[in-house]
Order: structure tokens, then sequence, then C-alpha cells
């Protein structure tokens, strides 16, 4: 059962097509949106929380329709959001500001308001520093302030874009803790352009290119289509389409192994690499033709 | 007599958990509070005998006096009047009710008492020019890309946008016009100036709020007093100054403010209205 549909989906930003016909459903569990910068993750996002209208093909959230007043605000009530760059009205502490966001959703009574807030700044770490004002926080502290205020009331539908970046690696393993126990109830969808997010955050992904889709479907599977396509070699392979030297002093190539390569296991990395390779070859080819 | 030491002697359990329940008189209360600073034994009982959820509930109560951002003079004010304490914390984030803003207005206005003294003219037209502008610059200020760089955030939570916009906008007032009427009864010159320019402060503000969504609300504050200003200075050149205050452009600035408070009532109308068709 789907809780967010798009179908046919477009959008455009001057001439520039942010989205291109896109079909894609979200439901319970972790989806990480993956894609270069400029591949319309956010623009998709944006979408999902009304803060954005499709052009063209049809969207429901969480069983209401974003393109009315009336769906918007049945989205709003059931969202949590935590957009990739975002500013704080000025002289807030992470308490005051989680608490002013609270308010916008509604939520009147102060007991059981504060009560949430402070379940919230815990959940994300920051119960040490709820007293701190915003602007003595460091980047990653701010990016889990805003985070904090997506978790308020335990949303059906939690949009996080790019929620790991500037996180230290600690700070990863606990969002991994935080979202994968959301995932449990509720539908979360988050962008990043990091395959290392996915690998460890995301049940599904979903492959964002130049505004089209390139996959959608389970991590491991995306994982497995690279299969007999990465392996290792003493020096770079002339037939590989990316390689690197790795820690070891060997070259990991990905690409078509020549005969009796010494192939080994694929990560997201190396298939994500191949799709994005794949399309870009594909629509050169189009171009061409 | 001699006091026994402390650990030689404990409280009974019943006795304690009593304490705990907090059913104990105050003297005995008193005296399990003092023989617990010192043994370490019944303070182990207690612990034992004090529930989880009391504990947690006094560590939220401990919380909620440490987190709790102290509130500020705004606040405390806007509950006084019968405002509800979360509306209230919506106002102070104004940035129009903000010192700075706040100090920048009454400079303003003061500078038209100081030209005054100067000439009457002079503090005429300083006064005409500033006073409905202060609300429209306070609007500006509140409204522009820069004042909310929470916009994005704000925008995906169910509180209604045309509540938002007019509680902000009755901050900002609230923080122009009671200077502005003081300053206005100081100055020289006809009686009713200290009152004359409200209405076009209106109509400058709703003005700017209604061609806010469609020109972005620094150009529609600057088309808007751009025109104030023309108006005012046109009203010099002719000798005309005290028309402006007089009840033809009085009324005239009444219905455009009107005109522009059902403009923007009708771009932001709330969605729960039972005749909005969706």
């Amino acid at each position: 059962m789907s809780t967010a549909t798009l179908v046919g989906v477009s959008k455009k930003y001057g001439g520039t097509p942010a989205l291109d016909h896109v079909d894609v459903a979200f439901s319970r569990g972790v989806t990480g949106l993956l894609g270069p910068n400029g591949a319309g993750k956010t623009t998709l996002l944006r979408i999902l929380v009304t803060a954005l209208g499709a052009e063209t093909g049809e969207v429901s959230v969480l069983g209401a329709d974003p393109a009315t007043a009336h769906g918007r605000l049945s989205v709003r009530r059931r969202l949590g959001y935590a957009p990739q760059e975002t500013g704080f009205p000025a002289g807030f502490t992470v308490f005051g500001f989680v608490d002013y966001m609270a308010i916008l959703k509604e939520w009147s009574d102060r007991a059981t308001r504060h009560a949430e807030v402070r379940r919230v700044v815990d959940v994300v770490g920051l119960g040490g520093v709820a007293t701190k004002r915003l602007r003595a926080l460091s980047g990653g502290q701010r990016r889990r302030v805003v985070l904090a205020q997506s978790l308020l009331g335990e949303p059906d539908l939690l949009v996080l874009d790019e929620p790991t970046a500037g996180l230290d690696p600690e700070q990863r393993a606990r969002l991994r803790d935080t979202l994968g126990e959301a995932g449990q109830r509720a539908t979360v969808v988050i962008s990043t352009h990091q395959t290392d997010d996915v690998a460890a955050l995301c049940e599904r992904v979903v492959v964002l290119h130049t505004g089209e889709v390139r996959f959608d479907g389970l991590v491991g599977d995306l994982i497995g289509s690279a299969a007999g396509r990465v392996w290792l070699s003493d020096a770079r392979d002339g037939s590989a389409r990316h390689a690197w030297r790795t820690g070891s002093g060997r070259w990991r190539n990905v690409g078509d192994p020549p005969e009796g390569a010494e192939l080994i296991d694929p990560v997201l990395e190396d298939a994500y690499l191949l799709l994005v390779g794949d399309s870009a070859e594909l629509s050169e080819m189009a171009a061409a033709s | 007599m001699t006091i026994p030491p402390a650990a030689s002697w404990h409280s009974d359990e019943p006795t304690l958990a009593a304490f705990v329940d907090g059913t104990v008189d105050q003297v005995l209360g008193a005296s399990v509070e003092a023989h617990l600073m010192t043994c370490a034994d019944c303070r182990g009982t207690v612990a034992r005998l004090a529930s989880t959820d009391l504990l947690e509930d006094v560590w939220a109560r401990v919380r909620e006096e440490v987190e709790r951002p102290a509130t500020t003079l705004v606040e405390r004010a806007l509950i006084r009047v019968g405002v509800s304490e979360a509306t209230a914390t919506l106002l102070a984030a104004v940035p129009a009710l903000r010192g700075a803003w706040v100090l920048a207005l009454a400079s303003a206005t003061l500078f038209a008492v100081l030209g005054s003294e100067a000439s009457q003219l002079f503090g005429m037209v300083t006064f005409l020019l500033v006073a409905p502008l202060a609300p429209l610059l306070g609007v500006a200020v509140s409204f522009s890309g820069d004042a909310d760089p929470s916009s994005e955030l704000v925008q995906s939570t169910p509180y209604s946008t045309l509540r938002l916009l007019l509680l902000r906008t009755c901050g900002v007032v609230a923080s122009a016009v009671p200077v502005a009427i003081v300053v206005g009864l100081a100055l020289p010159g006809p009686s009713w100036l200290s009152v004359g320019w409200l209405s076009p402060a209106a109509a400058v503000v709703f003005l700017t709020l209604a061609l806010g969504p469609h020109l972005g609300h620094t150009v529609s504050a600057a088309v808007v007093g751009a025109s104030w200003s023309l108006a005012v200075a046109f009203a010099t050149r002719t000798d005309s100054l005290s028309e402006l205050v007089e009840p033809a452009v009085q009324l005239i600035c009444l219905a455009l403010a009107a005109a522009g408070a059902v403009s923007v009532f009708i771009h932001y109308r709330p969605v729960t209205h039972p005749w909005r068709s969706s």
C-alpha cells in the first residue's frame, strides 16, 4: 500500500526540466533518493511536502491531493520535513525553536507540547544543549535541530533532504538508528548523493538522473546488477569505465571485465556508477540517432 | 543525651514508603529528609521504593524549568493582556518586535520631533513621511525573504498562513503605532495630526500585504512607500500638506486599506472555511 504516488509528473525551471514524466511510489520503510546534484531530487521532495505543485501528472500524498488547499492542509498535518538548507529566526535556543515549530504544527497545550519537544530533542542527541542559542551550535548540531522538528508528533510521512550533510560518523550512526525506528511505522524518504548513506540507511532506492527515474527497487537488487562487472588489477585496466587505486595499492575497475579478470563482489557505489554511466551512454546514443 | 551516629539506625521501610508517596506529615518528612542526607543505606531503600514514573515526572519538571526559554518582555506583556502562550511565542519571533527594529523606529520618529524644532513645516513633512512608512517598513522587514529564513519549514506546517500573516502584521503595527501617536501629540500643528496618519498607514500596510504575493514583499513595500512619499512631496510643493489628513484623503485611504484587506483575505483565505470550494 503506497503512502505517496507520483504518476507522469513533470516540472520545469525556466526551460530546463527538473523532473521528466516521473512515475514513483513510496510506502512504509526508508527509501533513498539517489542521484547526482541537479538530478531533480529536491524538486521531487518539495512536491511531496506540498511546497511545489507538479506541472503535469498526478500526485497523491497520504491519500490527499496536494493540488487543493484542503489536500495540502491534510498532508501538512501528518508530515515531517527537514529541508536541505534553512535558516532560523534570530535569537532562538534549541528548545525555543523546536517549540516554535511545534506551535506551528498545532500543538497548543503547553505541557504536552514541551514534553514532545524534549522527546525529539533527546532523540537527535541534543538534550545536553537544549538551552543553547542556535547561533552557538556547530553546523552538524543545527542539522540535527532541523531533524528534531521534523520528528515532532511522529509523522506518517518523513521527508529529509540530504540529512547526512555535515554529520560526523557517530552522528550518522545515530541518524541511521532514528530513521530505522521511524521507518517501522512511517514512510521515510531521504535524498542523498552519497551511496554510503543509501547502503547504510535504506531498504529501497530510487535513482534519479537528469529528472528521470533510472532505478527503483531494493538496494540489494541494485548492487546485484553490478555482479561480474567489478574486478581488481595491478594497474589501471584500459577497458574499465571507472578505475581507482584502493588502499591496498591495487586498482578497482568497474565496467566490462576482460577475460580471466579477478572478479570481486560489487558494492552499491559500483552499481550506481554503472547505472548512471549506462544512462549517460544511452542518452548520448539517443541524441546521436 | 547523646545523638547516635547517623549510620547506626535506619528508618523503617513503611516510613520511607510513606515519604516517597508524600503522605508523611511535615515534621516526619523533614526528619526523614535530614536522615537521608547522611545515610546511604536508606537512600538505597528510597531509590528502590520510588517508581520510575515518579522519577521521570520529577526529572521532566526539572528540565521544564531549566530548558524552557525565558519569556521575553514582549511575551509577558502579551500574555498579560490575554494572548495565548502559543500565540505570544509566535508573535515574539516577529523581527519587527526585536530590539534593533524598535530602536530604529524610535530614532526615526525622534528625528521628526527634532525637525519640528527647526521648522514646523519640516517637522510635519518628516512626521507624515515617517509615521505611515514606519509600519510599512516593519512589514517589509518582517515579510521579506531574509526576515523569515525558516520560511520553507514554516510553509510545510499546517498553521494558517492568513493567521500567521495577520499576527505578524499586528506585531508590526503594535510596535509602531504607540510611538507615532505620542510623537504626533508632541508636534506643533493641527491637533488631529497625531491620529490623521493612521488611515494612510493602514492603507500602505494593507496594500503592501495585498501586492506582496504578486511582487514580493520587498518590492511591494518599495512601490507603495514610494507612492506615499510622492504624495507627501506633491502636497508639500502645492502647500496643501494639511489636506493629507483631512476627511477626503482619509476616506480614500480607508477605502484603499479595505480593498487591500479584502485582497489579502481572498489570497490567503482559510481552507477550513465552509464556503471554500476545493
